[in-house]
Order: structure tokens, then C-alpha cells, then sequence
């Protein structure tokens, strides 16, 4: 558990290094820590064997490692953000990690492994000065393994679970019970008031409020709304082909744009009326299917007054 | 309109030519068809076509062709202007307004029309007169090209333009045309010989929109711009020989795929639909493969592309080298029931391309041979693909089709020859048209004919093997594609076609056997077999006594002499005995294998070698007999009444394994309401390998049984401890499961369990709270978040359940449906349909189907008497921008309000965009149930409806066969063959000022309120509102001094039109009606609301009375809604305007007053014709006023005067 908050720690410190970029210090430190990684850029490839390396070779896989981290710390300030902190917590850094197709279970037996090297603090420069936060609950401190120059904890309450709210009922019966009658007030309500806000038919002549029925209204192309899947059907059968999906592309480090991508770019070729004719094949295929239909349209040949 | 200005083209030089009538059949050879523009915003398209004829006699003078709808400029032959006449004589089949009325009269005269123009005999509507310079020519057999420019404005056939009512162009709109037709009907858009046998090859062009693509037959060889670039014209060239009938066409922004397996198969569809297209063709290559293989023949054209149009005219169409289908066809992957569906009609349409399109028919009388084969092969496919049950339950469900088709109407008849006589030799007496041609064919009769096509070539398989049968077809395609390839001048073409004699020559040749006898019996006869069977044990002699009788006397039944497979299970084992069913013999004596010998325990062997475990204590212990099957393989069409115990009928349900069997013996079970039924019965609903559709079938039959052992039945309700085990949770067996429907088996049972449920009855009658609830529960916990599947059949299911689990309301005398007093299940089930109804407005389901099924409920709700009976709630459904399976729900509760009311209008609500399928529905639907048979009275049987309904076959249908025949079908269900009864006899004097009648009454708007002034007498019935009493009164003292002035506000626009021209000035009777007529709607609709609460609910029928006896009281006057069958028809320009309805007829003055215009001096004459027909009508309205005044709403009269602005010119 502590460990990834540790590395939260550290990549939000990054991060915001990263922000002050301006002035001089900054760059300083921002040296110092471009130095810190180069060394553990090496002492990673010591640990993996290897005897010597072109400085080249060790540049760019800082410059990987850089970007990593930072784009670690990128999503978890933006998660963090999203649900309206300043301060990226553990669960931020978890998610945006898991996110980016790392798994976070292997990181504490990774960060206990035996033959790590111990680095040495970078070198002390003038950290930007951070403003302080208010300090709520006692800070734990670091556990053997890390080094005490790393970031301290974050307070306690950023990672510590506060019970606030009772057990959820988890009896099967009173879930769907509960879930059954949930579903039929909203559907109930929401028809009630589309029927109070629209025209309605009626079935009885006494009393036209009694069981209001929305007014039918014809569609210009009715087929359309009868044959294509609705919105909703639509989002639950991505739900059930993405959970499909993950099984299988967990393993590969798939990054998070392009899972939202695709299903995405489908609604949207499925929703947006297709304005032109345009065969829909895709530029490839179409080099190698010879259909007439494909082919494009000749240009009519010149008049022969000319 | 189209008539009238086609006639203008007429040239009067020719009508000599006429008269000297030269019999001749040129040949085309080659036709160009060029469409240059296709207008989708006025409907219409501008083209020509070019044939190349060669002709097959000298001095060829005169060439005619088919020609329908189209309007034509200019013909030349061979560069020369040509002269042409045009007659069409099938647009008004009786000419001059007869007062025949009989259908006798009707069918032989429309079968005289069609034949006149019938291309096989060489006829047509549009005769050319070849150019004397030419006629030398013909000498040396020179070929002719005949080029004809035309046009087609708003088409009523053959194209069908879908033009939706948005924002955009076209192509943003998805405007789209296809052409389509019953049979040869493309003479309705071009020019041509429209004959299946006359082949020819094609070059077709379209210029069409840039943004659109024009998909034909043949190959595609270049699409090219216009000089301006908005335009683009495709080029077709389809080389092999092709009837012109088998051209189609059709345009629209479409979007394409290629097929990834097959790169020359194209599909195309409209926007949006896209995803749909990919999903729902992603299966055709295997139907490809499997016709290739079986048929061991590669596809015959170079390509093939489907289309799928909204507003289709059937869902499958076959044209040479692509198929026109329903977009409807089209679904998702989470759509199961459709899946199947649209996969047979996939395999259907690719069957019928290599058999219908590419090979074609010699003649009419050949047809069963094409259906027949394509047919067949699909068979093979659904064996293959969907499993030898469903294979087999499709060919009992078809047989059991056809059986009761031919036992009802008569026999359908495969191969009919026509003797030289005309009509003295109908092959068919019995029908109520004529089946020479294709055109004149009941739509019903023509499916049967499919169907018998079909069934027959399976006969022919089972007797020489399926591997024979499919070296006949090899043969067949094999010589015709030999033949496409030839030059018109090698003679060879013809054998693309075949005909019965030559389908029947290549069997003989290929198996040396002789099926002779089984065409006679099937196919150059009709109807089929009646056995009745019985059998009795003798057991000194272990002889099985068996009696087979045959009923051939009754209609559509015929004898039969022959072989039959009798199917004997025993306890040692089953055997087959084939008897000879001889002319004398009825009993049969066939050894039993087994003495009776229940104590050895033993396995008994079935049929197919397995050998299963029986617990035979219910069986006779002196009878080794479990079972028999008479004709277990289907190789009679017949139809078997088998009588056996009903232990035997258990013993085959459980251990028979054939589904045929099952089926049989879960329909015999029905008549035995026993526990060891219903043992049986739950035994094969648990059976998990038992057949999906048995068990469904089990589940209605078990409800059957129930309800008969209602008062002895223990335990919960029938089948809900088996649903709550399959398909509820463990813990909490009154929830049930998620749904997941991975197991399409349970889930078809899952889906069919509660509908069977609610047909469960309680001793009062009613369905059973416990279910009720149960099925309430359903709907409640029915969650579908973590399913592929869409619920949506499921759920409409589960509201089909709702509907069967009702039953009449018992009311109170004098109540009158209100919310108050609801009955509460009702309140909880109306509170169901509600919701589902209105949440379907906001996630619509697929197909709509869940408002489809809200919409049944609500019908049934009204017909039981729970909520007032109102049909305006339907009629907005049925209006034009629906989904076209709401629309016909919609339309059939319309239908059924009308049984129910005594009313008719179903048809008006097509009248503003007439879809040629909808319309069609309306009529088969009215047709097959009817406001009222020629066997009952009715009050809607008036002169009235026998005019529009006669209008309506005689010209307002000419456009579409098919539309033409479910309008004589229904004339038929109407008024039989003979002149409607309720027509006065034309033997009457003539009483002349009468006339006038006709002109006099049209209650404007009147009728329209109908409905909500139902609803308010309906209601105020019991008060006597003071009101209506005035009402009635002064209408009463209106009619007691017969003088009074017609009020101003009632007078008719068209009053002033017949002034001029009646010859009398209107009579003081008839003005008399008018005034009453329109005080009285109120009263009359009185009778209306009566009449149904009699109908509906018995239990207030001392009410009923009582308001009677109150009716009586009142002075009252025929009046009645005047029935509006043919208002589909208005729109038509060919129709005289059938305006019933007041409303109607200001509206269509307003609308088309050149209508009226153009009618004016046709309906003139006519007029003046029926002139003495109305006289002594009056007569018979006054009879019937004394004789029943309650059944004043039954008079002809205000029916008949309500249409007569139409009428009046």
C-alpha cells in the first residue's frame, strides 16, 4: 500500500517542478533531477547486467523514463483534478498507473526486490519552495526500503480508508428488488413527465390524466429509430464487449486513448448522417478490391466541337 | 389521369389496323433501357428504351409491346417515326359502369383483360405500326430497332418512390425509388415484352444525382459524369440472356459494402444503416458456398448485389443478378429472433437466382417447376443450416398450410392446361378467379402455389433419391449456361427455359425412372388427400387391424390409390409396413413382430437404433402396441386424423423422435385432459434436448389441458415451479435470473412459457391471480444490463402474456367504461402497458416490437370491455411515419374495431401515402376478418360498399396486381360469387325521381365526429341528458312533417352541381333524409355503442334492453357510417373519387379539382346508368325502417347518398 503512495509523492513533486521551468533555480533543480535519473537509468542497467553503456543510449532511455514519470504524474493531476482536489492521492496515482497498462500489484515485491541498488540522495540544490498545506493527522514514516530522500507521506486521511456510510445491503434478493423497483420510478417518472410536458392520448374520455399515454409522433424515416440499437443498448453492449475486450488486452499495454477511441469513432459514423455517398471501405482495402462500384467516376469525355 | 392523357396520344389512323389483325410474335433480342433522369421531388423519370427486334415473320407490319402507366412521346422504327396505339384494358375491367355486381361476371372479364395484353400470346397495350417503308425490309428479315421515349409521372406500379419529408437534398433525406411488381410487372415502368420467356440482352443506363448510386442487373461497366458534374450515369451491360420481367432498378444515396469474402458480391443500403448491413451479410457467402456445392455449379451471374429499400412490396424480391429486399430485414448482433428470419430470406432470394432468374419459365403453367426447385434447395439449405427438426417441422408447418388452405378454398392446381374452349374448360371451378394467369391470382392462392411447389419436389426427391434430383438441376443449369453464351442466332437461348415437359424429361433421363403417376396426382391435379384412420388389436391373431378411409368428395380433396408407409411401434421394436391403398380396401391386417410381454424388462428399440427405457404400466397389457404412424415421412400431401389411445399419443410425444410425431401427438393430447398428459407433457418441457419449438408447442397445449382439468388439477399453477426452476434465481425463486439468453433453446421457451401461462383460467374464468402476478413479476424484475442480447421480443412477449391473461369485464348494467371503475389487475396491467408504451417513445425497441404488442393489449382491453372501445388511439398509429409493423397492428386493431362496430374504415388512413404493401395488408387483413361474410347479415352490407368495393377492383387497382386480387378477394369473402344480396334485384321497375337520392344527403363532418359522439352518447346514455332529447325531438318532429328546409349549414357544395343536371328538382323525401340524417348521427351512434356492448359483454345485456326499448321509443332514420373501404384508392388519378365521407369530399376538392374535372363526363354516363337501380332502393329503406327500426343503421341509404358527390357530376 505505502509504496505507489511514495511514488505519488514523488511524481507530483516532479511534476510540479516541471511547471516552474522559468526561473533559474528551477532549472537547476530541474538538472539535478535529470542527473538523479540518469543514475538510476544506470544503476537500472547495472542491476540488469549490463557492464557499460553509450551515454546516448543512457540519454534516451532517461528521456524515456522522464516521460513516463511525467505523464504518470500529468493523469493523476488530472484525475485528481477531475474530481475537484488539488492534490493527487493514491487512488489518482493507482489508477492513472493501471490506466497506462502498469500493473500496480507487482510494484511492492519490485520495490522490495533484493538486489536493488540504493542511490544516493540527488544532490541538494534550492528546491523550489513549496507552499505549505495544512497538515492534518501524523505523517508515517518511510518503511526500510525507501530511501529517506524520497518525498514523505502524504497525510493520512489521502490514503486511509474513513468508513462514513453503513454496509450496503448485499442480499441478492433486496439488490434486484431495489434495483427492480429503482428502475420502474425513474422510467415512471420520467413517462409521466414527458406526458405532462407533451401532447398525450388518452384511453378513457372521463378522465384524460388517467394513464396519459405520449402522443405518438411520426418520424419522416421511421425505419431508423426502429432498426438501429438505441443509445442505451448501444453503451451496454460496449460493456459487455470492452469487459470482453480488457481480458484479452490487459497484458498489452494498450494506451488509454485508443481504448476510447474506437467505439467512439463507431457511434459516431453510426449517429452522424452520412452526408455524401462516399463508399465507406477503407482506403487499403480498396486498392485491392476491384468492385465497380469502387471504382471512381470518369470524367465525362470532351465534347466533340472542340 | 394517366389514362386520360395517354389516350390523348392515341392517333385515330390506326384503328384500322386493328381490324386486320395479323398474328405474329417477333422476337427481341437486345434492349437498351435509358433512364436520363429520375426526379425524386415530382416522382418521375424521363427515359427511352430501344429494342432490337428480329423478326420471326415476313411482312411484319404491326409490333406490340407492354406498356403500362407510361406515357409516350414518340416511337420510331428504325429512325422512321412510327404511329402507335395505346389500350390498356385491364386499367377499368367492366367498361361502361354495369350493374352486374357479380364476381362471375368480374373474374371473366378481368381474365379477358389480362389476356388481352398477355405477351406470351403476343398481345400488348402498346401497338406499333411498323413504317410501310419498312415492310419490304421484312423480306429479307431484317432487324428492326424500335425506339421509344417515355415517361413516368408519380408511378402507382412498378416504381415505388420513398421520398421522406425532411430537411436536405435527396440524398441527406434518403430519398430512394426501386421498382417492384407481382410476377411480369415490369411493363409498369418501361416499355418492353414483358414476358419471362422472351430473353433478350441488356445495356441499361441511369443518370442519376452525383450523390446517388443506381443499382440494376448485369455488370456494371463504367459510371461516368455528366458535362455539368452533378450528374452521373451508370452503365450496365447484362450479356446473358435475360426476360424482361426479371429488370429491376433501383436508386438512392446507398451505402456500399463489399462483401469481404466475395469481392463481385455487392450491398447496399441506406445511410445510417451501415453497421446493420455489415452484421446481417456477414453470413451470405455461406449460402453462396452451398449452393455452389449442391448444385455443382458456380453462380451464373458475374456478380450479384443486394439492396435494402424501406417501404419494400414483399421482403424478398429476385432480379437476374441482384435481389431487392425490406430494410426492415436488417438487425444488429444483439437481435436474436431476427436473425434466422433474415438468413432464410437471404437463402431464399440467392435460390431463387439461380432458379427464377437465371433459368426462366416457358410459360405460366411452368411456374410450379421454378418455385418448386428453388423452393427445394432452400429446403436442402434450412436442413443444413438450421438442422434436420427445423427442417422437418417447416415441411409439416408447410404441408399443414397448404391442407388447410385446399380444404378451405379448393385445390390449388400446379400445371394447368387450358383447352382451346375458353372458359368451358376451367381447371378450376371452384376458385373465385381465374388461375391463367398469374395476374389474376389470389395473393393467398399464389403462396400456396409456392408452397405446393415445394412439398411436390420433395415427392419427386423421395422417389428417385436427392442425389438424381440434384443432377436434374446440375443439368439444367449446365445447358442454360451453355446457351447464355450463344449468339441469339444459334437458336440455343430456349434452353434457359424450361417448362414442365422438359423438367420432367431431364428426370427421366437422368434416373430412368417414371414419376408419371405422381404428376398426374399432384401436379396436373389439385387438392389433396383426407385420411381418417382407426385401428383394433386382435390378439388371437396378433394381427393389427387397421382402417384407412379417405373422404374424396368434400371441396379440395381427392382420391388416392397408391403406396403408404405405415409406421408401427411395438414393444419389440418399430417397424414400417407399406400397404396399398386400393380403390375398395379400407382395412388393413399387418402381423405384430411382438406378443404382449410387459413383464420382461427389457430396452425397447425405437427407430432410429436407440434403445431406451419405457415404463410401460399405463400401456394395454394385452396389446405389444405403442404407437402408430400413418405416412410418417410426409410423402403424401395429405392430411391424417389418426385415432389412438391417448396412452399411445404419451408414449409418442415421450419416446418418438421424430418432431413431426411430436407435434402430432402434443395436438392429439389436447383432446386428453388427463394427469398422464400432463405428465407427459412437463416431461418434454424439461427435456433439454427435446426440440425447442415442441416444447412451445407443449407449453399451449399444456395450458389446454389445465384449463379442462381445472377443477382436479393440484399443485401451483401449470408450468410455474418449471419457470421458477429454469429461469428464477436459487435463493430467491419469485426473481428471475438476469437476463443472458446465451442458450437460444431456453431462451425461446423462456420467452413462450408466461404467454402459454396466461392462458390458464381460474373456475370464474378469469386468469389466476398467482399468474398474473407472476408474470407481473416478470416484467418487474426483468433486468437485460449484463446481456449481449437485446430483450426486446422478450419483453413484447411478456406483454403478449398481459393480453392473453385477459377476459371480459363483468360490468354492472348501464356502467360505462370509466378509470373508476377498473378492475384493479386490469388497473395493474393497463399501469404495465402505459409504461411500456411510453417508454418506447424514448428507447425505442427493435422492430418496435413492444408497441406492437402495447397496441394488441389495448385492443384486447377495449374488445373485453375494460376501456372504451375507440379507435382513434389506432388510427393515429396506423398513419403514414410509422414503423410499417406498428402501422399494421395498428391498422389490424382498426380492422377488428370494425368487426366488433359495424363500421368500416380502415383504408382511409393509407389514403395519403399509399405504401403498396400496407395497402395490400389492409385488404388481406379485412379479408380475413371480416366486418361480415356473405353468410350473415349486416348492416354494413349496403350498395354502398358493393360500389366502392367494385370501384376499387374494377380501376382504382389497376396499378398492382396483387392489390387487384386482395380486392376481389375480398368481395369474395363480402359477397360471393353472385350479385350481393343486399343489392335491390335489376329486375325492379324504375321509379325514376328517386334517382336524385344519390345526390341529396352528404353529412358533412359528420361522420368524422363519429367516434367522440359515440363516446358521449356512450356515456350519457344512462343521465338522458336533456340535450340529446331535444335533439332526438326535434329531428323526430322534422321527419313526422317531412317538409322541413334542409339546413343551410348542411347543404352541400356539390348541391348547386346537381341542380343543372338532375332532371328533377330534389324531392321532398329525400331532402327529408338529409335533414334527418344529420340530426340523427347522435342517435345512430347510439345504436353503434349498443350493438358492441351486446357483442362484448354479455353481462349487461339487461341494460341492453333496456336502452333498446328506450331506442325504439325514439323516431329514427337510417343512418350509418358510410364505409369507406376504398379510400386508399383516392389518390389514385385513375380512380373515380370514391369520396364517402363529407369530409373527405371537401377535402379532396380542395386538393384535386382537376380530379373532379376529369371524372366529371366519365362518371356521367355511369350516373345516368344507375338511375333506376336507386329508385326502388328507396323501397327497400323503408321496408326496412318499419320492419326493425333498431336496424335503421343498417339502411343502404345514408350509406349510399353519403358517397354521392362523387357520383354527382
Amino acid at each position: 500500500m505505502a509504496d505507489p503512495a511514495v511514488m505519488a509523492g514523488g511524481f507530483s513533486a516532479i511534476r510540479s517542478g516541471c511547471g516552474k521551468a522559468t526561473s533559474s533555480p528551477a532549472e537547476n533543480y530541474q538538472l539535478a533531477r535529470r542527473r538523479t535519473l540518469q543514475v538510476v537509468v544506470s544503476s537500472l542497467l547495472t542491476e540488469c547486467g549490463f557492464e557499460s553503456a553509450e551515454k546516448a543510449t543512457v540519454e534516451s532511455l532517461t528521456e524515456m523514463i522522464q516521460s513516463y514519470i511525467s505523464e504518470v504524474g500529468r493523469c493523476a493531476k488530472a484525475y485528481c483534478e477531475h474530481t475537484a482536489r488539488i492534490t493527487p492521492t493514491l487512488s489518482d496515482t493507482v489508477v492513472t498507473l493501471n490506466e497506462m497498462g502498469f500493473n500496480v500489484d507487482t510494484l511492492p515485491g519490485y520495490a522490495k526486490r533484493s538486489q536493488r541498488m540504493v542511490i544516493t540522495a540527488p544532490p541538494v540544490t534550492n528546491a523550489p519552495v513549496i507552499p505549505k498545506a495544512l497538515i492534518a493527522g501524523q505523517k508515517r514514516t518511510h518503511p526500510s526500503h525507501i530511501p529517506s530522500h524520497f518525498p514523505e507521506f502524504p497525510d493520512p486521511h489521502t490514503y486511509i480508508k474513513t468508513p462514513t456510510f453503513r454496509e450496503p445491503v448485499s442480499d441478492y434478493q433486496v439488490v434486484r428488488e431495489k434495483a427492480a423497483s429503482q428502475r420502474r420510478d425513474v422510467e415512471r417518472a420520467l413517462t409521466r413527465f414527458m406526458a405532462k410536458t407533451g401532447e398525450t392520448q388518452s384511453l378513457f374520455k372521463d378522465d384524460v390524466t388517467a394513464f396519459p399515454l405520449i402522443a405518438e409522433r411520426p418520424s419522416s424515416i421511421p425505419y431508423l429509430s426502429a432498426l438501429l440499437p438505441s443509445e442505451l443498448e448501444l453503451q451496454t453492449l460496449e460493456e459487455t464487449d470492452s469487459s470482453e475486450q480488457d481480458d484479452q488486452t490487459d497484458s498489452e499495454n494498450t494506451p488509454v486513448n485508443n481504448l476510447n477511441d474506437d467505439p467512439g469513432a463507431d457511434k459516431e459514423n453510426s449517429v452522424l448522417l452520412a452526408g455524401s455517398v462516399v463508399p465507406l471501405v477503407k482506403v487499403s482495402e480498396e486498392s485491392m478490391i476491384d468492385n465497380p462500384y469502387l471504382r471512381p467516376v470518369k470524367k465525362p469525355k470532351v465534347r466533340r466541337k472542340k | 389521369m394517366n389514362r386520360k392523357k395517354d389516350k390523348g396520344f392515341e392517333t385515330p389512323l390506326f384503328l384500322n389496323v386493328l381490324t386486320c389483325y395479323v398474328m405474329f410474335i417477333p422476337h427481341t433480342t437486345h434492349q437498351v433501357v435509358c433512364i436520363n433522369n429520375i426526379n425524386f421531388q415530382r416522382k418521375s423519370v424521363i427515359g427511352f428504351v430501344e429494342l432490337t427486334i428480329f423478326p420471326t415473320v415476313v411482312n411484319l407490319n404491326r409490333i406490340k409491346l407492354n406498356s403500362k402507366q407510361c406515357r409516350i412521346y414518340r416511337v420510331r422504327v428504325n429512325d422512321l417515326e412510327a404511329p402507335f396505339i395505346y389500350n390498356d384494358p385491364t386499367l377499368e375491367v367492366c367498361h361502361h359502369e354495369s350493374k352486374q355486381r357479380n364476381l362471375n361476371y368480374f373474374s371473366s372479364a378481368y381474365t379477358a383483360a389480362v389476356s388481352a395484353v398477355d405477351p406470351d400470346a403476343g398481345h400488348g397495350e402498346l401497338v406499333i405500326k411498323v413504317p410501310s417503308e419498312l415492310w419490304k425490309q421484312g423480306d429479307e428479315m431484317n432487324v428492326l430497332k424500335v425506339y421509344i421515349e417515355f415517361s413516368l409521372d408519380q408511378p402507382k406500379g412498378g416504381l415505388h418512390f420513398v421520398v421522406p419529408d425532411v430537411e436536405g437534398s435527396m440524398a441527406e433525406r434518403g430519398a430512394h425509388v426501386f421498382s417492384f411488381g407481382y410476377q411480369n410487372s415490369t411493363r409498369f415502368w418501361f416499355p418492353c415484352v414483358d414476358s419471362y420467356s422472351e430473353l433478350c440482352t441488356w445495356k441499361l443506363e441511369f443518370t442519376v444525382d452525383a450523390s446517388m448510386v443506381a443499382v440494376s442487373c448485369g455488370d456494371l461497366v463504367e459510371t461516368v459524369y455528366t458535362h455539368d458534374m452533378r450528374k452521373k450515369t451508370f452503365h450496365y451491360v447484362l450479356p446473358i440472356p435475360t426476360a424482361a420481367s426479371n429488370i429491376s432498378l433501383s436508386v438512392g444515396p446507398f451505402e456500399i459494402l463489399v462483401e469481404p469474402y466475395m469481392h463481385e458480391v455487392t450491398h447496399f443500403c441506406l445511410p445510417q444503416l451501415l453497421p446493420l448491413l455489415k452484421h446481417s451479410m456477414s453470413y451470405l457467402h455461406e449460402i453462396f458456398e452451398f449452393y455452389e456445392e449442391i448444385l455443382t455449379c458456380r453462380y451464373p451471374y458475374s456478380c450479384f448485389k443486394t439492396v435494402f429499400v424501406d417501404e419494400a412490396y414483399v421482403q424478398v424480391s429476385s432480379y437476374a443478378s441482384m435481389s431487392i429486399f425490406s430494410t426492415n430485414l436488417l438487425h444488429s448482433a444483439m437481435i436474436i429472433d431476427q436473425t434466422p428470419l433474415t438468413r432464410q430470406c437471404l437463402a431464399q432470394a440467392l435460390a431463387q437466382q439461380f432458379f427464377g432468374c437465371f433459368i426462366s419459365r416457358m410459360s405460366w403453367a411452368d411456374e410450379w417447376v421454378l418455385k418448386g426447385i428453388s423452393g427445394y434447395i432452400y429446403g436442402l439449405y434450412l436442413k443444413k443450416t438450421f438442422g434436420v427438426n427445423q427442417y422437418r417441422h417447416w415441411i409439416k408447418e408447410e404441408l399443414d398450410k397448404m391442407v388447410e388452405y385446399e380444404l378451405k378454398m379448393g385445390g390449388v392446381l400446379l400445371h394447368p392446361t387450358f383447352g382451346g374452349g375458353k372458359d368451358k374448360d376451367n381447371p378450376t371451378p371452384h376458385l373465385h378467379f381465374s388461375i391463367k394467369h398469374p395476374h389474376t391470382l389470389s395473393w393467398k392462392y399464389y403462396k400456396m402455389f409456392q408452397c405446393k411447389a415445394h412439398l411436390v419436389m420433395r415427392l419427386i426427391e423421395n422417389r428417385i433419391s436427392m442425389e438424381f434430383m440434384l443432377q436434374v438441376f446440375n443439368k439444367l443449369l449446365s445447358l442454360a449456361s451453355t446457351a447464355s453464351s450463344q449468339k441469339y442466332q444459334s437458336h440455343m437461348w430456349s434452353q434457359m427455359l424450361v417448362s414442365t415437359h422438359s423438367f420432367l424429361k431431364s428426370i427421366s433421363n437422368v434416373s430412368g425412372k417414371d414419376i408419371g403417376p405422381l404428376i398426374k396426382q399432384w401436379v396436373d391435379q389439385s387438392a389433396v388427400v383426407k385420411f381418417f384412420g382407426s385401428f383394433a388389436f386382435n390378439r388371437k391373431r396378433n394381427v393389427l387391424e387397421l382402417e384407412i378411409r379417405q373422404d374424396y368428395t368434400s371441396s379440395g380433396t381427392q382420391k388416392y390409390v397408391g403406396p403408404i408407409k405405415v409406421t408401427v411401434q411395438e414393444l419389440d421394436g418399430s417397424f414400417n409396413h407399406t400397404l396399398q391403398i386400393e380403390e375398395n380396401s379400407l382395412k388393413h391386417d399387418i402381423p405384430c413382430h411382438s406378443k404382449s410381454r410387459r413383464n420382461k424388462k427389457k430396452k425397447i428399440p425405437l427407430m432410429n437404433g436407440e434403445e431406451v427405457d419405457m415404463d410401460l404400466s399405463a400401456m394395454d397389457a394385452d396389446s405389444p402396441l405403442l404407437w402408430i404412424r400413418i405416412d410418417p415421412d410426409m410423402s403424401i400431401l395429405r392430411k391424417v386424423e389418426f385415432e389412438q389411445a391417448d396412452f399411445m399419443w404419451q408414449y409418442q410425444l415421450r419416446y418418438e423422435r421424430d418432431v413431426v410425431a411430436q407435434e402430432e401427438s402434443i395436438l392429439a393430447l389436447e383432446k386428453f385432459p388427463t394427469p398422464a398428459s400432463r405428465l407427459a407433457l412437463t416431461d418434454i418441457l424439461e427435456q433439454d434436448q427435446c426440440f425447442y419449438k415442441v416444447r412451445q408447442g407443449a407449453c399451449f397445449c399444456l395450458a389446454k389441458i389445465a384449463n379442462s382439468m381445472m377443477s382436479t388439477w393440484t399443485g401451483p399453477p401449470a408450468m410455474k415451479s418449471l419457470f421458477t426452476r429454469m429461469f428464477c434465481c436459487k435463493s430467491c425463486p419469485n426473481i428471475v435470473k438476469t437476463n443472458t439468453f446465451i442458450s437460444f433453446q431456453s431462451y425461446f421457451l423462456q420467452k413462450t412459457m408466461p404467454v402459454a401461462m396466461a392462458q390458464l383460467r381460474d373456475i370464474q374464468n378469469l386468469c389466476p391471480k398467482d399468474v398474473l402476478n407472476f408474470i407481473l413479476d416478470l416484467i418487474k424484475y426483468n433486468d437485460n444490463r449484463k446481456n449481449k442480447f437485446s430483450d426486446n421480443y422478450y419483453r413484447a412477449e411478456l406483454i403478449d402474456a398481459l393480453t392473453n391473461s385477459l377476459t371480459p369485464a363483468i360490468s354492472i348494467s348501464n356502467e360505462v367504461r370509466t378509470v373508476d371503475n377498473l378492475n384493479g389487475d386490469v388497473r395493474l396491467i393497463l399501469e404495465e402497458i402505459t409504461r411500456s408504451l411510453n417508454m418506447e417513445k424514448l428507447l425505442p425497441s427493435y422492430r418496435n416490437t413492444i408497441t406492437v404488442s402495447c397496441l394488441r393489449a389495448i385492443r384486447m382491453l377495449q374488445k373485453n370491455g375494460h376501456i372504451p372501445s375507440d379507435p382513434s388511439l389506432f388510427k393515429s398509429y396506423a398513419e403514414y411515419g410509422h414503423f410499417v409493423d406498428v402501422r399494421v397492428a395498428a391498422l389490424e386493431a382498426v380492422v377488428d374495431y370494425t368487426r366488433g362496430m359495424h363500421r368500416t374504415s380502415p383504408s382511409e388512413v393509407s389514403r395519403t401515402h399509399p405504401i403498396p404493401y400496407v395497402v395490400h395488408k389492409i385488404l388481406s387483413m379485412l379479408g380475413k376478418n371480416p366486418p361480415f361474410t356473405k353468410a350473415a347479415e349486416s348492416p354494413l352490407c349496403n350498395e354502398a360498399l358493393v360500389d366502392q368495393l367494385w370501384k376499387l377492383m374494377n380501376s382504382g387497382t389497376s396499378h398492382d396486381w396483387r392489390l387487384r386480387c386482395d380486392a376481389v378477394n375480398l368481395y369474395y369473402t363480402l359477397f360471393g360469387l353472385t350479385r350481393p344480396s343486399c343489392l335491390p334485384l335489376p329486375e325492379l321497375g324504375l321509379v325514376l325521381n328517386l334517382k336524385e337520392k344519390k345526390a341529396v344527403l352528404n353529412p358533412t363532418i359528420k361522420p368524422e365526429q363519429g367516434p367522440d359522439t359515440t363516446e358521449m352518447t356512450g356515456i350519457t346514455m344512462g343521465v338522458h341528458i336533456p340535450g340529446l332529447i331535444t335533439m332526438e325531438t326535434v329531428s323526430s318532429v322534422s321527419m313526422s312533417s317531412g317538409v322541413a328546409p334542409p339546413p343551410q349549414g348542411l347543404k352541400r357544395k356539390l348541391d348547386s352541381v346537381v341542380g343543372p343536371l338532375g332532371s328533377s328538382s330534389p324531392e321532398p323525401g329525400q331532402v327529408l333524409q338529409e335533414e334527418d340524417t344529420s340530426k340523427k348521427f347522435k342517435i345512430r351512434f347510439n345504436t353503434v355503442e349498443e350493438d358492441e356492448i351486446d357483442m362484448e359483454s354479455p353481462h349487461d345485456s339487461q341494460a341492453f334492453i333496456h336502452h333498446h326499448l328506450n331506442i325504439l321509443e325514439r323516431p329514427s332514420t337510417p343512418g350509418k357510417e358510410p364505409p369507406a373501404v376504398d379510400q386508399a384508392v383516392l389518390s389514385l388519378p385513375v380512380t373515380p373519387l370514391p369520396s364517402s365521407f363529407g369530409k373527405e369530399s371537401t377535402s379532396s376538392s380542395k386538393h384535386s379539382g382537376d380530379h373532379h374535372h376529369h371524372h366529371h363526363h366519365h362518371e356521367h354516363k355511369k350516373k345516368k346508368k344507375k338511375k333506376h337501380k336507386h329508385k326502388h332502393k328507396h323501397k327497400h329503406e323503408s321496408k326496412d325502417k318499419e320492419r326493425d327500426s333498431h336496424a335503421f343503421s343498417n339502411s343502404p341509404a345514408s350509406g349510399r347518398s353519403a358517397r354521392s358527390p362523387s357520383m354527382s357530376d
